[in-house]
């Protein structure tokens, strides 16, 4: 597939990324009390998790090392080390989503905030069906996060789309877009020769409820200046007429 | 306080924990679940017991 016609969600395709979608991911349970690693990791387990499990913040970390589990939930009160601690060695080592357990409300702002930078805490008492889902819920947000910055360019004649960074080239030189200009070559750009229908845009690029059918057009006129050699005649994006626009490769 | 309080919690998270496990089928109640269960609440007691009287309630 050419890279002009990658959708947003064609990361999952990435060649590099289909290891860690088919892969059976780990998740590595850090508590003390083995009657509630018993119930996560059965949970876990039922979900399709491989899992292990340490009760302590040594056993913890040389299990991090030898299992590399891509993802932990810690237990920030343990025996001998503290869960603070534990984190801040993993983190050492690998950056790895970390779920703190806690039971002190007094904590969760230090746990989740820039000091330890855990990636999400579950209070206790939790429902394991609910840690379940947080698990899931930030793998999702962090292998989304691993994406390699080369995928996330797209290329369209002399235009240069970084999806992450939201930076565009014209020939290799910056062009400057406002936030919906960028959104709207995004769209085109990810349907390079297909036309767009007015309402198909406005669905996409309104996103935030700030675009109207009657500005979609001035929005498209801005972009056209700044990407266009000739605004009144366009080569990157065409106007089809009665329809919509459609995004062309001129080259 | 704040550790007791903790500690509380900690016994609620093995009770309630396994409790929901065996609702939704996840693990059998088997004896030794449920002493464990037991141990969790009978801890809770001893814990509350040691919440000084007129102790802010946090």
């Amino acid at each position: 597939m050419d890279a002009t016609e990658r959708g947003p969600a064609a990361w999952v395709t990435e060649p590099g990324e289909i290891v860690t979608v088919v892969t059976r991911r780990t998740v590595l349970v850090v508590d003390d009390e083995p009657a509630l690693v018993e119930v996560l990791e059965q949970y876990l387990r039922d979900d399709g998790f491989d899992v292990v499990s340490a009760g302590d913040g040594p056993l913890a970390l040389e299990l991090f090392e030898r299992r590399r589990p891509d993802l932990v939930l810690l237990d920030i009160n343990l025996p001998s080390w503290p869960g603070t601690e534990v984190l801040r060695r993993m983190r050492a080592l690998r950056d790895v989503p970390i779920i703190m357990l806690t039971g002190r409300v007094d904590e969760i702002d230090r746990v989740v905030g820039l000091e330890l930078g855990a990636d999400d805490y579950v209070g206790k008492p939790f429902s394991p069906r609910e840690v379940v889902a947080r698990v899931k819920s930030v793998l999702r947000r962090t292998e989304r996060r691993e994406v390699p910055s080369k995928s996330n360019e797209r290329r369209v004649g002399a235009i240069t789309i970084d999806l992450a960074a939201h930076d565009v080239q014209l020939d290799g030189k910056p062009v400057t877009l406002t936030p919906t200009q960028f959104k709207i070559l995004e769209v085109l750009s990810s349907h390079v020769g297909q036309t767009l229908t007015r309402d198909q845009l406005l669905q996409r690029v309104s996103v935030d409820g700030d675009v109207f059918d009657r500005t979609l057009d001035r929005h498209i006129a801005n972009l056209r200046a700044r990407i266009e050699t000739e605004p009144a005649n366009p080569r990157y994006i065409v106007t089809v007429f009665g329809v919509g626009y459609k995004m062309v490769d001129p080259s | 306080m704040s550790s007791l309080v903790h500690e509380i919690r900690n016994q609620l998270a093995v009770a309630v924990a396994n409790v929901e496990a065996f609702r939704d089928g996840v693990l059998e109640p088997t004896p030794a679940r449920l002493t464990a269960v037991l141990d969790a609440l009978q801890q809770i007691e001893t814990l509350l017991r040691e919440i000084p009287p007129g102790e802010p309630q946090r």
